[in-house]
């Protein structure tokens, strides 16, 4: 099945005279887990803080399926809830227990009852592992249970399409380990998913499709066999190199 | 030692006549200042929300008009308010009324003119103080509001608004002990307050110093069950210590009627054991 959800055209942005994305040319297909790599500052994140509107593009367009969701009179907050986001920093709602963070969107965004709602965030809960720990607030988790709770909470609103900004960055290295479990399993059931990650296994081995950025471009994008094996371009190979040395050394 | 006693025995003088005059002045004290706190934290927790609406360069000219006007207003009502003895605005307002009306406006009463004064006054405080808990709140939060679908609205009153009060809850605290205190200046529109009572009574019998024991007592008395009280309130606000885990036979009670994928995490223990039992809740 090859139904497009997100096509972004031309877009750029910049802070200040900064350029930060030049004139990016991107689609997203149903079912398609993309890992976006490149070195720090080359506009992976702001990307992704685009395409969830966190960030207003300098020009270009976000089509989303086939409407634009950057011209004016769109409602950014009905687009976002379709487009969940899971972040570096957890962002998780400190004055909620774990389930109030998974059902409060639910409530108040798609209008879904009490129970039905409280029924849908535990079945998520329960699939990341975190079921038993509904009644506990954020500051008593660990890194890794937060991030698990916020794939719940992400999941909780039935989005079309789940961004994950390097989710794993601010984990402790034995919890990277349990967050990719759990986005494994759901790149297994077919979640779309576009993923800025520094995770090179991840990128290798568990996305269907794999864009490398360098200083605001898309430098290369194709499957993990052809960005990983053959890279066409000389800065893929660079990139790549500098973690193959750390890697295998 | 025979000072202490002729103290304790003027205090005890003193009290079994006017006992019913001081508690009179504790009760009017302490009504003032919370119905003015509780006042001027709403009008400080409207201005501070007004102040932190967001404002970008993307949005229309018209709103960003408006937006930098309210801005203005409330800067200059901060400013002029913070920055003005609160016995002189008692005067200003409470003779200004009738001055500039030819008298016909003035305050009927003397409770009205004394709330609104330490109401606004409060306010200014409170606004600076609400702004200051609302942005101290990290970015992370309202942007983890914003990408599940919240409005600016529904952001602001589910996570941030609760977050921000829990931090300026110490400066609540402070604003009711400070207004329990200076609402003794309210005296110069004579407003019946504690302190107004110890004038009327020390001008009858000239016992000032003992007189003033009992007021010193008095306030501190006060100020000490607010701070209680309100060490209390914080910590209920926090909430508990410590959760409790949930078992999972009572999850898949509530969650039951879910069909859930048969997959699962290695960590995911539930869907393991539903997958042992056969599947119990996919049917």
């Amino acid at each position: 099945m090859d139904e497009t959800i997100l096509q972004i055209r031309h877009l750029s942005k910049s802070f200040g005279s900064h350029l930060v994305l030049r004139d990016i040319d991107f689609t997203v297909s149903r079912g398609d887990v993309t890992s976006i790599i490149g070195s720090s500052g080359s506009g992976k994140s702001t990307l992704l803080r685009c395409i969830n509107l966190l960030e207003q593009p300098s020009s270009g367009e976000i089509l989303y399926h086939g409407k634009n969701v950057t011209g004016r009179g769109f409602r950014a907050s009905t687009y976002r809830a379709q487009v969940g986001m899971v972040f570096q920093s957890f962002n998780l709602f400190g004055n909620m227990s774990v389930l109030e963070n998974c059902v409060v969107g639910q409530r108040k965004v798609l209008r879904r009852g009490r129970e039905e709602a409280t029924e849908h965030a535990l079945a998520f809960l329960d699939k990341v592992g975190m079921a038993p720990y509904i009644h506990a607030r954020p500051r008593q988790l660990s890194g890794g249970q937060k991030q698990r709770v916020a794939i719940a909470r992400a999941l909780a609103m039935d989005p079309e399409v789940l961004l994950f900004d390097e989710p794993t960055s601010a984990l402790d290295p034995e919890m990277v380990g349990e967050v990719l479990g759990v986005m494994q399993t759901l790149a297994g059931e077919g979640t779309t998913m576009l993923v800025v990650t520094h995770e090179m296994a991840f990128a290798r081995d568990i996305s269907t499709r794999v864009v490398y950025m360098n200083n605001g471009l898309i430098c290369e994008d194709g499957s993990p066999e052809e960005i990983f094996r053959s890279p066409k371009r000389q800065e893929t190979k660079d990139f790549l190199a500098r973690f193959r040395r750390v890697e295998n050394p | 030692m025979t000072k202490l006693s002729k103290l304790a025995a003027d205090v005890a003088l003193l009290w079994d006549n006017y006992s019913g005059a001081y508690l009179n002045g504790v009760r009017n004290t302490l009504l003032l200042a919370l119905v003015a706190t509780a006042i001027g934290c709403l009008i400080g927790l409207i201005c501070g929300i007004l102040q932190t609406i967001p404002c970008s360069r993307y949005d229309p000219p018209l709103k960003r008009f408006f937006l930098g006007l309210l801005r203005i207003l409330i800067r200059i009502y901060v400013e002029v308010f913070r920055g003005t003895p609160m016995v002189l605005q008692a005067v200003f307002i409470f003779y200004g009324l009738p001055y500039f009306t030819d008298n016909a406006m003035r305050f009927s009463s003397v409770w009205a003119a004394a709330i609104l004064i330490v109401s606004i006054n409060t306010g200014a405080y409170m606004a600076e103080s609400v702004r200051g808990g609302i942005i101290s709140i990290d970015r992370g939060q309202t942007e983890g509001a914003m990408a599940i679908g919240m409005t600016h609205v529904q952001t602001m009153t589910h996570v941030i608004l609760p977050q921000a009060l829990r931090n300026i809850m110490p400066q609540i605290g402070n604003n009711f002990i400070i207004n329990v205190k200076d609402t003794s200046v309210m005296f110069i529109i004579s407003f019946t307050e504690f302190f107004a009572f110890h004038r009327y009574i020390t001008g009858v019998n000239n016992m000032y110093f003992p007189s003033a024991a009992i007021e010193m007592i008095g306030y501190l008395c006060m100020t000490l069950v607010a701070s209680f009280l309100l060490r209390w309130i914080e910590k209920k606000m926090d909430g508990a210590d410590n959760y409790e885990l949930v078992q999972n036979d009572s999850l898949t009670l509530t969650a039951g009627t879910y069909t859930h994928p048969t997959r699962g995490t290695p960590f995911d223990e539930s869907n393991r054991v539903r997958a042992e039992e056969g599947g119990v809740s996919h049917g």
